[in-house]
């Protein structure tokens, strides 16, 4: 068709086929966004410092092993964990505030259930070094040093004074929460590593401290294995049980018959393993606990599982006597208890109110307060306040039950982590606490792996990160969802041995509740900056896992910072 | 038929694949008729229901320029919000069609019929026809497509609120294979493609921008050319033709009486009555408005001592923008006429043949030059 009057068709539309890219518009800009990668609270908040929302990313993209691969770094036990650990990640998950945390718990056990076959071995993450490092104890404190020291290079000698290692996973959890053949396949892990393990072995006495003497350096972990004895008469009476034996015979699996009533003493994580093994074994339980429910150091879902199962919970009440009936049955007087001011662990006290006491009769009484580290066969310049002091000597490191730090498994495979990296900069020569500082993952003490790996290796320590706080979240970008919940063994079937009680996720409902993350602080592809950039300057690989900002091109508007949901992009000013 | 509804029955038969639009009175009916035909399937087209007028246009330029027929239709407001993405459509080159329903713009508000709200785009590089009833209007449509398409440039098609798009009247709809056999498919020298990838309103120097507006300007000034002719294939094809300007006894007559849009019927009427009273009253139609038919205008008014422009207008601080125009069209005629300018029916106003009796008596009897515009305020 031709234009009347007009010579120049070609040049009618204004159309370029050239690029504007000539134009180098990102000089015009005085901010640039920076992916900067921050803490979430949830990993600030694991004493063993894992990348939690880096492996609830990778198990929504269902890349399990790669999943497993990120706890692994930081946690030798993921299986153990996903299953008693008090997950203190829950407490700080931002979703906590928006709707309800997400089940970062139930999570870790899907993706060390699922991915574990495929991952026997674990590469070794740094070169090899020949120092030779003693591991007294094989509890988790113990297994976690022995196996990030393997890993860092180190040949580890592991002592372990029973037949298998494991320590309170093996002789005090009760199968039903932690099934004996997941256990041994966590070990089987660690003890895959170039390890020498010494089992039945029990240092002080099968051989002698001295010993470890020959050794670059020491890490002492021996658990509070001991009981303390009952502060009254009638200890030692039949059917007066100390927890920690008990829980030991269990898991040894001898024959025990308790009758038909079972009084537990206390109010802690032992105290439900004794009461809902008690149960197993036939026996109505009652447990006598000087405190209120609300003052319980146990974990509260084992406190709601011992009461759904049918323990019953008698508070405020503490023992004084205990005699044994003309029928040979256990009469157990109380002293009733009050609440008073707090005590220096800022819980209230139990005081007696004078005079009321009470008699109860049961046919068995297990005792599950007062755990105790066995401290006999260490050299007494090393003991200070019940507890190993590991400031005393150089080369001799502590960790789990025997310094002064909670109870808990997690808490242990902690101080094993952080005893790892502290030998490992003694054995190199460095400086201890400089670097501790500079690996930690938040401001609650827990240390990072894949951080020391990175200084370690190539000198250049990562900057430190901030934790992302809710309101740093732009929650516009989530739906309200809540978790899911975990099935359970039907309530029937549940008393009639030591099956596992809960029943794990479903690859669906793991996926699920992965997709739940807010990702505080850490890019999980949403795609957000990509799609809202005006420019189209910003690009994007999953596989690759490239971020990249063409800055010749991008103006600094900042749009890509507010629409990040998970507060991972920042503009910085041009200097 | 309403004159709403016979644009969307010409949007229809042109098959225009891309209709963009936003709703506002008194143009509501044209996109609820369309829309309604495209729910039914009866519309093959898309319908873009954008956030606003601005948007509309929009994607009528970006969707044109893949090659497609396009059509957006406003009012008012919705035509001033729509300001800048006009001269982007004529700066692009591209042939959009536009129906705009002329209704006057606030402050104070209102609905009522006003040319204003056209003729304050008349700088915008649109063509602009303005049509004196329904079945002009729908004629209007499928001629505008064909002349917007061989000059690439977008045509608007002017209707006053009420009088034209509320009134109804017969109206012939032509039957499709007609329109199929008058409007053949639109074809574009440059698309957008994807895969060969290019952008429209680069950056140019100001040698490149001159020489774009001046092609533009060489492409408006073919229109007067190409309007007429497809005016007259249009008569071929469905025995209606409208001129881009139509005469009415203006042979003979003392006084013309110039008109543009729903006046024009009225004015018919008008003349009529003063020729039986024996004045010589003359009627000129302005119906096509960009480009100014100069020529035409011309060689219609040659020898005439008197003519009165009714503007349902006014630019204020000069006076009616068809009279302007005029005035300008016919400066360099040796001994032109007395120009005087009339407004009336500003805001909907009714003009009647009384008035129009009124005004041309009035234009008889003067006998100086008056630059000022003479306000009708009766009715």
């Amino acid at each position: 068709m031709k234009i009347m009057g007009d010579s120049s068709l070609n040049f009618v539309i204004p159309i370029s086929y050239g690029s504007t890219e000539v134009i180098e518009t990102g000089k015009w800009g005085f901010q640039k966004p920076h992916t900067a990668f921050m803490t979430a609270p949830c990993q600030e908040a694991c004493p063993a410092g894992v990348n939690i929302p880096q492996f609830l990313y990778l198990t929504q993209e269902k890349m399990y092993d790669e999943a497993l691969f990120t706890i692994l770094r930081e946690n030798p036990l993921p299986g153990v964990c996903g299953r008693v650990c008090f997950h203190p990640c829950e407490t700080g998950c931002n979703r906590g505030q928006y709707d309800e945390s997400v089940s970062i718990h139930a999570m870790e056990r899907f993706v060390s259930d699922g991915a574990t076959n495929q991952i026997q071995n674990i590469q070794l993450l740094s070169k090899r070094d020949s120092k030779k490092v003693a591991v007294v104890g094989g509890g988790p404190a113990g297994l976690s040093c022995a196996y990030f020291l393997s890993l860092l290079g180190h040949h580890v000698t592991l002592f372990e004074a029973k037949k298998e290692p494991g320590g309170v996973m093996r002789w005090g959890i009760p199968g039903y929460r932690l099934p004996k053949s997941i256990l041994r396949r966590e070990i089987q892990r660690i003890l895959n590593l170039p390890i020498e393990m010494r089992t039945g072995v029990r240092v002080g006495k099968d051989i002698p401290f001295d010993v470890l003497d020959e050794f670059d350096a020491i890490f002492l972990s021996p658990g509070a294995g001991v009981n303390a004895p009952l502060s009254m008469k009638g200890g030692h009476l039949e059917r007066v049980w100390k927890g920690g034996e008990f829980l030991e015979r269990i898991n040894s699996k001898e024959k025990i018959n308790l009758g038909k009533e079972t009084m537990v003493i206390g109010g802690g994580n032992t105290a439900m393993d004794v009461a809902r093994s008690a149960l197993r074994l036939g026996s109505k339980v009652t447990v006598a606990y000087r405190r209120t429910r609300n003052e319980m150091p146990a974990i509260q879902s084992e406190v709601v599982e011992a009461v759904e199962e049918g323990v019953r919970f008698e508070f405020l009440v503490q023992p004084v006597r205990i005699n044994l009936t003309q029928k040979k049955r256990i009469a157990v007087t109380l002293q009733r208890m009050k609440l008073s001011s707090p005590d220096p662990s800022n819980r209230p006290r139990a005081v007696p109110i004078k005079g009321q006491l009470l008699t109860v009769e049961t046919d068995s009484l297990i005792n599950a307060v007062g755990e105790l580290v066995d401290l006999s066969w260490i050299p007494k310049k090393l003991i200070g306040d019940d507890l190993i002091n590991p400031n005393s000597t150089p080369k001799i490191f502590a960790g789990g039950d025997a310094v002064p730090q909670p109870r808990t498994i997690v808490t242990a495979i902690a101080s094993g982590k952080k005893a790892a990296i502290s030998i490992d900069l003694l054995l190199r020569g460095e400086d201890h606490h400089e670097v501790l500082s500079k690996i930690s993952v938040g401001g609650k003490g827990s240390l990072s792996m894949e951080a020391y790996l990175q200084g370690r290796d190539s000198g250049r320590w990562p900057e430190k990160r901030e934790v992302v706080s809710y309101r740093q979240i732009n929650t516009l970008y989530f739906e309200s969802s809540q978790r899911v919940r975990m099935r359970k063994r039907q309530r029937n079937n549940v008393l009639k041995g030591f099956s596992e009680v809960n029943l794990g996720y479903n690859a669906k409902e793991a996926i699920l509740s992965a997709s739940r993350c807010f990702s505080c602080g850490t890019c999980n592809y949403c795609y957000n900056c990509y799609f809202f950039c005006p420019e189209g300057v910003i690009s994007l690989d999953p596989v690759e896992k490239t971020r990249e900002v063409d800055y010749l091109h991008c103006k600094g508007c900042g749009t890509c910072a507010k629409a990040c949901p998970r507060s991972v992009v920042m503009m910085k000013e041009v200097v | 038929m309403t004159g709403n509804h016979a644009v969307a029955h010409a949007v229809k038969l042109c098959r225009t694949p891309l209709i963009a639009a936003y709703p506002i009175t008194p143009q509501t009916a044209i996109y609820e008729k369309l829309s309604e035909w495209e729910a039914s399937g009866v519309l093959k087209g898309i319908m873009m229901r954008t956030e606003s007028e601005h948007s509309a246009m929009a994607s009528c330029i970006a969707a044109s320029l893949t090659g497609v027929r396009t059509f957006t239709a406003t009012s008012s407001q919705g035509i001033a919000l729509m300001h800048e993405m006009l001269h982007f459509a004529a700066g692009c080159r591209a042939p959009v069609v536009m129906a705009n329903v002329n209704r006057l713009l606030a402050a104070p508000w209102g609905f009522w019929a006003d040319q204003l709200d056209s003729l304050s785009q008349r700088d915008t590089g649109w063509i602009q026809f303005y049509c004196e009833n329904g079945q002009e209007a729908l004629d209007t449509v499928i001629q505008s497509y064909k002349i917007a398409e061989q000059v690439y440039l977008p045509a608007m098609i002017a209707l006053e609120a009420f009088f034209v798009s509320h009134f109804m009247e017969p109206v012939d709809i032509p039957e499709q294979e007609q329109v199929d056999r008058y409007l053949p498919p639109m074809d574009l020298p440059h698309k957008f493609d994807i895969d060969k990838p290019g952008f429209v309103v680069p950056v140019v120097s100001s040698e490149l921008y001159r020489k774009y507006k001046h092609m533009a300007q060489v492409s408006m000034d073919s229109v007067k050319e190409i309007a007429g002719q497809v005016d007259q294939e249009f008569k071929k094809e469905f025995g209606r033709g409208y001129g881009i300007i139509e005469q009415v006894m203006v042979e003979d007559a003392e006084v013309v009486i110039v008109t543009a849009g729903s006046i024009t019927s009225t004015t018919r009427l008008a003349v009529k009555g003063l020729r039986k009273q024996g004045n010589k009253i003359g009627l000129l139609k302005m119906r096509l408005f960009r480009p100014f038919p100069v020529e035409a205008v011309q060689i219609a008014l040659r020898g005439k001592k008197k003519i009165a422009v009714i503007d349902r207008n006014i630019s204020l601080g000069s006076g009616g923008i068809f009279c302007q125009e005029l005035r300008a069209a016919l400066i360099h005629s040796s001994d032109h006429p007395l120009i005087y300018s009339y407004i009336a029916g500003i805001g909907g106003t009714d003009v009647t043949p009384e008035v129009i009796q009124k005004i041309s008596l009035e234009v008889m009897d003067r006998v100086d030059p008056f630059d000022q515009p003479i306000w009708v305020m009766d009715g």
